[in-house]
């Protein structure tokens, strides 16, 4: 199974936090509330993946696969 | 050094900085004393060839031409991937780096030189939209340009040229940033979700690349692999286009060849003092390193640094690298277009972080943690740009790194405020 990559649109993204609310396994925010992704997104974790991106409320958040 | 081109660049700089001394060079910048006029230009190099997209690519991978506004990227590699339908050309002069003033000096000493390369280029690409984008920083550019976008009109050329004004900031230069500006939005980056090269403007494949790159190309189809490699060396033939002193006294700009020792370029005394190579961008080398050291890729990146757009900003006499880095880190961070979280938050942070351990009441490992913080987390390079600047302060000057720790700067002068 191929591994994802969360993308952050970082001009859209307004630091809401979300993303690290639904998705602990991966992401965290830094010191100004902004995303960090720490690792590619696989497994049982896309379908929590999926979800985040969804909720997030600027749309800054994308799920792509390696090119 | 060979004759200084006084008419050239008519281009003032607005802000009255001085005005860079153009000098003629052995191919891009050949003949420039003669006037930027068409006339001129064909009466001494004749039309220049349109080869077919494959004799094109097969050229530019011959002399492995890298794009020159900063990344080296391989032409060849570009010009395949935007090689589809309703392909768009565009000309990148925008410059916004202060220590830059080739793409300027390009454009308005030799621009047929630069339009030949877009022509060829657009030919290649069998389409006929070429945009070109020139810094309104320079007001009097954009009169040379236009003037000779009529001449190449008059003289039968059938593309249809587009001519932009680029904001005056640092990253209006950025490829998204230019591609927004094209689109008729604000003149910043965005997040490029794939290659412009695949989709650009407007979502079509766009071959956008720096000014001189297609002024690389003018000149190598009309001299061929073999007469482009004339100049340069057996790994990196041909020339490339630097700033010396670009944001200071003396600004000049030259065109050498690949393998050009930098001795002759800058003076013994300025060679004896730290280098800024590669613009604010860029990274620091102490005297040591500069040794011996020539303008060539690989000789650079063995000093761990890239030449960038060809940026070289000697340390100002007396003056200490770590009081320099600080003040470019604050012009940096007040250059962010202020649109990414980690950019808007971290530069001013970093320049903050820089400035207390100046005055010796700063943390080194702040200022390593910021640097983590701000890389790849933003739609442009611009916070990446500025922490390799800032690394590269901690990496070369560990030792006054530490004596600014205890209050004391090594170049003799005591850090007070």
């Amino acid at each position: 199974m191929s591994e994802h990559q969360l993308r952050v649109d970082w001009p859209a993204c307004k630091g809401h936090g979300l993303c690290a609310e639904l998705l602990p396994e991966v992401i965290s925010l830094d010191e100004w509330g902004y995303p960090i992704v720490h690792e590619p997104v696989k497994g049982e974790v896309l379908a929590m993946a999926r979800r985040a991106v969804k909720a997030c409320p600027t749309l800054a958040l994308r799920l792509t696969l390696p090119a | 050094m060979t004759a200084v081109a006084t008419a050239c660049p008519p281009a003032v700089r607005q802000g009255g900085g001085p005005v860079p001394v153009v000098s003629e060079g052995p191919a891009l910048l050949a003949g420039i004393a003669q006037g930027p006029g068409l006339a001129a230009h064909l009466n001494r190099l004749g039309p220049a060839p349109r080869p077919s997209l494959g004799a094109l690519v097969d050229m530019a991978r011959d002399v492995d031409l890298r794009g020159r506004g900063g990344a080296g990227f391989p032409f060849a590699t570009k010009l395949s991937a935007a090689a589809r339908r309703r392909a768009v050309v565009v000309v990148n002069a925008s410059e916004g780096e202060p220590g830059s003033h080739k793409d300027a000096a390009l454009i308005s000493c030799a621009p047929h030189v630069v339009l030949d390369g877009a022509a060829a280029v657009a030919r290649a690409l069998r389409t006929q939209e070429v945009h070109i984008v020139v810094s309104s920083e320079h007001p009097s550019l954009r009169r040379v340009v236009e003037k000779a976008l009529r001449e190449r009109v008059t003289a039968g050329e059938c593309l249809d040229l587009r001519l932009h004004d680029a904001a005056p900031r640092f990253v209006a230069g950025q490829a998204q940033a230019v591609l927004q500006l094209l689109a008729g939005r604000e003149n910043l980056p965005v997040t490029a979700w794939q290659p412009e090269a695949v989709s650009g403007h407007r979502g079509r494949p766009t071959l956008l690349s720096n000014a001189e790159t297609f002024a690389q190309i003018g000149h190598l189809v009309r001299v061929g692999s073999a007469g482009y490699a004339a100049h340069g060396t057996a790994g990196e033939p041909g020339t490339t286009l630097v700033t010396l002193r670009g944001d200071g006294w003396a600004p000049e700009v030259r065109e050498v060849a690949h393998g050009t020792p930098l001795a002759d370029l800058l003076d013994e005394a300025e060679t004896s003092r730290p280098l800024l190579l590669g613009g604010y961008h860029g990274t620091w080398l102490r005297p040591a390193q500069l040794r011996g050291m020539t303008v060539s890729r690989s000789a650079i990146a063995a000093a761990g640094a890239t030449l960038g757009a060809g940026v070289m900003l000697p340390l100002a006499q007396g003056r200490c690298p770590l009081v320099r880095t600080a003040e470019l880190v604050e012009y940096l961070a007040g250059q962010s277009a202020r649109r990414c979280g980690p950019c808007l938050n971290g530069l001013p942070a970093m320049a903050e972080a820089v400035r207390a351990l100046v005055h010796g009441e700063g943390s080194v490992r702040r200022v390593e943690e910021l640097c983590g913080l701000v890389v790849r987390r933003g739609a442009c390079a611009h916070p990446d740009g500025t922490a390799r600047l800032v690394a590269s302060m901690m990496q070369r000057f560990p030792a006054e790194v530490q004596a600014h720790s205890v209050g004391t700067c090594r170049r003799g002068r005591e850090v007070s405020g």
